[in-house]
């Protein structure tokens, strides 16, 4: 009750109601978070229910047009699929790629910085050198050599099952080094302050230095980056999708879906690429404006790096 | 100082040989290179018979030793899809995207710049939000839609701008080892849309980075000086208060140029723009796996001498890093 | 010094623009997109359509196919069977090389003995013999035994320049090599007789063709001056260049854009279903249920292969239930449509798995028109008599290493016969796997039936077209009574121009757009 009450007053909260750009943005986030995961609720069809799709409902234009079909709101894509129910799912696993992968990388990012901040010399150039190796190999090229190791592991058939977790793994590698590079610096940047000094004349243990006195001084940059790394993680599969290597079109993503109706941009079936993007615009939009007032409240000089 | 710069270095042959290593491990991955090189019906036995001939069938450690060895020689094996030294291929084709980076961030500089002091200046006018709502747009939409989208309006329907390619009007440079679309209008043309589609990626980062230096420096003190002793407004903005925007901006701007061209391989995509990028994916899809391996070490060797000699410079200038790299 | 450095500059930029403008001014040029550019100048290089369309500019062939599937002649004037195992060509006089050189008898023997030591055509060409050299202008063709394709065969032969192409080259290497991962004396240079000629070429970029002033064919129907072919690989990007006017001609259209490219004024589009039929494969040992016949009828009475040309491919096709095109040797017209969902799931109960089994697939998603979307349709139709199936679509680059592997229980396959003649599907994949003989290479399904190895073989040298036609049409009869593969419908193809062209004209079911035969108005 108190902690409550305490919340309440904070100035975190107050900063965060007065600013309307902030509130509408987390509602938007909210609403389309909880729509992605009750898709299997609220969606009209299944899309991921190969025997209900019929192949003579395909590119069915929505059902305000003169040729639209009531059975589906926002028309249906070339497989004949629902498209606002396909966008609910696509995004359900975008929303889980983007958040997962982000976890992932701020894990690993984490572990790394904190360990090559903190001991130093040997460490930190090994640990950074092996950050530059993986700078130098593109998200593409991680999805690819993954996706091959993945394929012998568990068999072509399976990828369906496996995408998921795959694509969380592929951008988690890919872009841990922007956490771990900022983990780091802070880190030689708390390393030095007296606290710390104490902790370590009264004899505590370095694992919890660092775990216990360093790392929470760190967390405010590592939430700011997050909030970005979510919307880069989900454009991220977005354009790993686009060449070919994100979720297959059975279990598509809002980034596979535009990636299907990027064929159909010029040919007059807009709404196969209009849904999807719009909705994968709006919740960028919503993320990024929700991280850019975290960043401005929590530390408004973050980003140079 | 002569020891560090010796241990930078090796450091930095220890991360090319890691890196040469994972490069061609990959390489096995992308499929096989000998069914796109041959027709359908050619038998199993004549398929195999130009495996063997190709060497993919000698084990790793001696195709890497092969590849080792002529890497140190600068050749970095022949791309089987154009039929030519992979180093060749992979220099010819890189001031494209070079070509394409710079325009990019030309038009970064020259729309973030006034955009960013504005937003700083007027944070409450009506302008600054819009502008700072489309930048916000702009970063969401997917490269490769905005890059369609593009060709839709200002090729397909308006008929401004070429919707493809670099044009036809190169101009050689050095002797032709750089074919240049920036002196002809038809190259400019050509270049337009894609460099605004790979613009939009960085454009509204950079915005808010110069508007949020600017906010900081207005509040300094010798800025308010410099106004308080009756300088012309503007002069205040851009001779005191930008200048000490530049440093931040370009030190940033560095590591995201990085991430540009990476981004490079969907704006190359779709607009046909024959870049590295574009290179990237043609031997991705057609299993080029001599010409894989060639680029991920071209790439990684860039990198790598770029970090490092950052580093040494680093080191020269500022003797704290030498000494805190000392053991 | 401001104003100077301003005028220096506009100045460069006049000359600059000015030279810019006397190079449009010169020839009628044609702008050509295709989806991806030949491999190399050499024809021997690669068996691939790009490399085939290409020689059809610089090279020509000895005779070539007309769009009544018959043929007309090229190098070759008229040409006359002699006996079961000869076939005399007698070749136009007066035609000259690229090189100067002029062409002859001797061309067309060295032509046909190097074909037969490329990895890509030796197969093709294995059933010849050396050609004989009766004087310069009369060869005769020789196979080892009687062989009624030879004429099919002969529009494969675009003679090469031998004296041009002998020696060696600056690197030592000898003039003739056929390299197919390297560079070459062959693939980097051409000599051929045909109507244009290469004069630059950057792999992937853009090539281009000049027409060859002494082209034998006087007046030729054509009238473009010079071609600048440039591969663009992206779909969306290809009819985006058409629809602003950056060039005059694509192909392949994506079938979406087919109404767009119609409804556009300027614009016009031709398509045709092509001999390339596209089936799924079941395989009868990976998949013991589709050792069942009844499953597999089941399964083909579920699909709806008109429903996908209909639907996926926008009516731009033909669906199919035979593997022979109409207009084929072996086309057999009894054999009807088999779509039928009722019966597919009474077929089912009466098989025993009424309750349904699952099952994998494979597939491409950038090889045929719309690949991914039509393994999915499928997909959707087998789940509706309980067949639940997992479906994996890749890019070609990694499939067919999978496809030889038996890695999925239906495997996806397109097949386009080289020889455009029936007897070729069934060779390739249907005829039991005989790894040693080379038959059955792409049959995955393990399906076997002796019979109708026996009539394919016998077609293979039968000569007598009516009898030959007859027994190929019973193989497509075998092959559909054991519910062998499923049909679904020929690969469409489509070509997109400028008004104005005779675009109709010059495009056939081969995909070699006669270029030369184009006239631009």
């Amino acid at each position: 009750m108190n902690a409550l009450k305490r919340f309440k007053d904070c100035y975190f909260l107050y900063s965060f109601l007065r600013d309307p750009l902030a509130v509408g943005s987390l509602a938007v986030l909210v609403v389309l978070t909880v729509a992605a995961f009750a898709a299997p609720l609220i969606a009209p069809h299944n899309p991921y229910d190969p025997a209900t799709i019929d192949i003579f409902d395909a590119s069915t234009p929505p059902a305000w047009t003169p040729e639209g079909s009531e059975k589906f709101l926002l028309g249906t894509d070339a497989q004949g699929r629902d498209i606002l129910s396909t966008m609910l799912y696509g995004m359900r696993v975008s929303l889980i790629i983007g958040f997962g992968a982000t976890i992932l990388q701020a894990f690993i990012g984490i572990i790394v910085g904190l360990s090559a901040g903190y001991f130093g010399r040997r460490l930190d150039a090994l640990l950074m050198r092996l950050a530059d190796v993986q700078l130098s190999f593109s998200t593409y090229m991680v999805a690819i050599f993954l996706g091959a190791v993945f394929q012998t592991a568990f068999g072509m058939a399976n990828y369906e099952t496996f995408a998921v977790p795959f694509l969380i793994l592929v951008l988690g590698l890919a872009e841990w080094p922007q956490f771990a590079r900022t983990v780091r610096a802070s880190v030689m940047a708390e390393k030095k302050k007296e606290y710390v000094e104490a902790a370590r004349v009264i004899g505590l243990g370095s694992r919890r230095i660092m775990w216990r006195h360093i790392l929470p001084n760190t967390l405010t940059p590592v939430m700011v980056i997050s909030t970005v790394q979510v919307a880069n993680c989900i454009m991220g599969e977005a354009a790993l999708s686009f060449i070919g290597l994100g979720m297959p079109i059975t279990r598509p993503s809002l980034g596979s879906l535009i990636k299907a109706g990027f064929e159909f941009f010029l040919s007059g079936q807009w709404w196969i690429t209009f849904f999807p993007g719009a909705l994968l615009v709006l919740l960028i939009v919503a993320i990024n404006l929700f991280g850019d007032w975290l960043r401005d409240f929590l530390n408004p000089k973050l980003y140079k790096g | 100082m002569f020891a560090f710069i010796v241990r930078r270095i090796l450091q930095a042959v220890v991360v090319m040989a890691v890196i040469s290593c994972i490069g061609f491990a990959i390489k096995h991955s992308f499929g096989d290179p000998v069914r796109e090189l041959s027709g359908m019906t050619v038998s199993a036995q004549e398929r195999e018979r130009l495996r063997e001939e190709l060497g993919l069938n000698d084990p790793f450690l001696v195709q890497w030793g092969r590849f080792l060895k002529g890497a140190v020689h600068g050749d970095l094996g022949m791309s089987y899809l154009y039929k030519k030294p992979a180093m060749e291929i992979i220099l010819g084709k890189a001031p494209a995207t070079m070509e394409l980076v710079i325009a990019a961030s030309v038009i970064i500089l020259i729309l973030s710049v006034p955009i960013g002091i504005y937003a700083a200046v007027r944070p409450r006018s009506w302008l600054s939000r819009f502008f700072m709502g489309v930048s916000v747009i702009g970063v969401s939409i997917p490269v490769f839609l905005t890059a369609i989208l593009l060709i839709s309006i200002f090729s397909v329907q308006l008929g401004w701008l070429p919707s493809f390619g670099r044009g036809n009007e190169l101009t050689p440079l050095f002797g032709g080892a750089w074919m240049s679309g920036f002196f002809t209008w038809d190259g400019i043309t050509h270049l337009v849309l894609p460099a605004l589609s790979l613009s939009s990626i960085m454009l509204p980062l950079f915005i808010r980075l110069i508007r949020a230096e600017m906010k900081e420096t207005l509040e300094a003190e010798y800025v308010k000086f410099a106004r308080a002793k009756g300088l012309k407004p503007w002069r205040v903005l851009v001779v005191h208060a930008f200048k000490n925007t530049l440093l931040p901006v370009i030190t940033v701007g560095g590591v995201q140029l990085g991430i540009m061209i990476a981004y490079t391989v969907l704006t190359e995509t779709v607009f046909q723009w024959q870049g590295m990028g574009f290179m990237f994916l043609e031997a991705l899809q057609r299993s080029d796996v001599s010409l894989m391996s060639a680029y991920l070490v071209f790439v990684g060797f860039v990198f790598v001498v770029v970090n490092t000699v950052v580093d040494i410079v680093y080191g020269l200038v500022n003797p704290m890093v030498r000494i805190a790299g000392r053991k | 010094m401001t104003s100077r450095l301003w005028l220096s500059l506009c100045l460069v930029l006049t000359l600059v623009l000015g030279a810019s403008a006397t190079a449009l001014a010169a020839g009628k040029t044609f702008k050509l997109a295709w989806g991806t550019d030949p491999e190399a100048l050499d024809p021997h290089c690669q068996l691939s359509g790009p490399m085939l369309q290409y020689c059809h500019l610089v090279f020509d062939p000895l005779i070539r196919w007309k769009k009544d599937n018959t043929f007309e002649g090229r190098l070759a004037e008229k040409w006359e069977r002699i006996d079961p195992l000869t076939v005399r060509f007698h070749l136009r006089k007066g035609v000259k090389f690229h090189s100067g050189n002029p062409f002859t008898a001797k061309d067309v023997v060295w032509t046909v003995e190097r074909a037969k030591t490329s990895p890509d055509f030796k197969a093709l060409f294995e059933v010849f013999e050396t050609p004989v050299a009766l004087d310069d202008y009369t060869v005769d063709l020789k196979t080892s035994k009687p062989y009624p394709l030879l004429e099919n065969m002969a529009t494969y032969i675009f003679p090469m320049d031998s004296k041009f192409y002998t020696g060696t080259d600056e690197a030592g290497q000898p003039k003739d090599a056929v390299v197919k991962t390297g560079s070459s004396f062959a693939n980097e240079h051409e000599s051929g007789t045909g109507e244009f000629m290469v004069a630059s070429r950057e792999s992937g970029v853009k090539w281009v063709m000049k027409r060859f002033a002494d082209y034998w064919e006087k007046p030729g129907k054509g009238n473009i001056e010079e071609i600048l072919l440039t591969p663009i690989k992206e779909n969306a990007t290809r009819v985006a260049a058409l629809l602003s006017g950056d060039v005059d001609f694509i192909s392949p259209v994506p079938p979406q854009d087919y109404e767009r490219i119609k409804g556009n004024k300027d614009l016009q589009l031709v398509t045709m279903a092509s001999a390339r039929i596209i089936t799924f494969q079941m395989n009868q040992k990976k998949r013991p249920e589709f050792a069942n016949l009844k499953v597999r009828q089941a399964i083909i009475a579920a699909v709806d292969n008109a429903g996908i040309a209909e639907k996926i491919m926008n009516k731009t096709t033909i669906p199919s239930n035979q593997n022979s095109p109409k207009g084929y040797a072996g086309y057999n017209a009894s054999l009807t449509p088999r779509f039928n969902l009722e019966k597919a799931k009474q077929l089912m109960k009466e098989a025993g798995y009424e309750k349904g089994f699952s099952a994998s697939m494979i597939a491409m998603n950038d090889r045929y028109t719309n690949d991914a979307k039509i393994a999915e349709a499928v997909v959707g139709m087998l789940a509706k008599i309980g067949i639940k199936v997992d479906l994996k679509t890749m890019p070609k680059s990694q499939y067919w290493d999978l496809f030889d592997a038996e890695a999925a229980d239906l495997q996806m396959i397109g097949w386009h016969p080289d020889t455009d003649d029936s007897g070729n599907y069934g060779e390739f994949l249907l005829m039991c796997f005989d790894k040693d003989k080379g038959f059955g290479q792409y049959n995955r399904a393990n399906y076997c039936n002796p019979k109708l190895d026996e009539l394919s073989i016998a077609a293979q040298s039968e000569t007598d077209p009516a009898k030959r036609s007859k027994m190929l049409q019973e193989v497509e009869k075998i092959a559909y009574d054991d519910a062998a593969f499923i049909p679904l419908h020929y690969e469409p193809l489509s070509w997109a121009s400028k008004k104005g062209m005779n675009t109709a004209d010059v495009v056939n079911i081969q995909d070699f757009p006669y270029f030369g035969d184009l006239e631009i108005k």
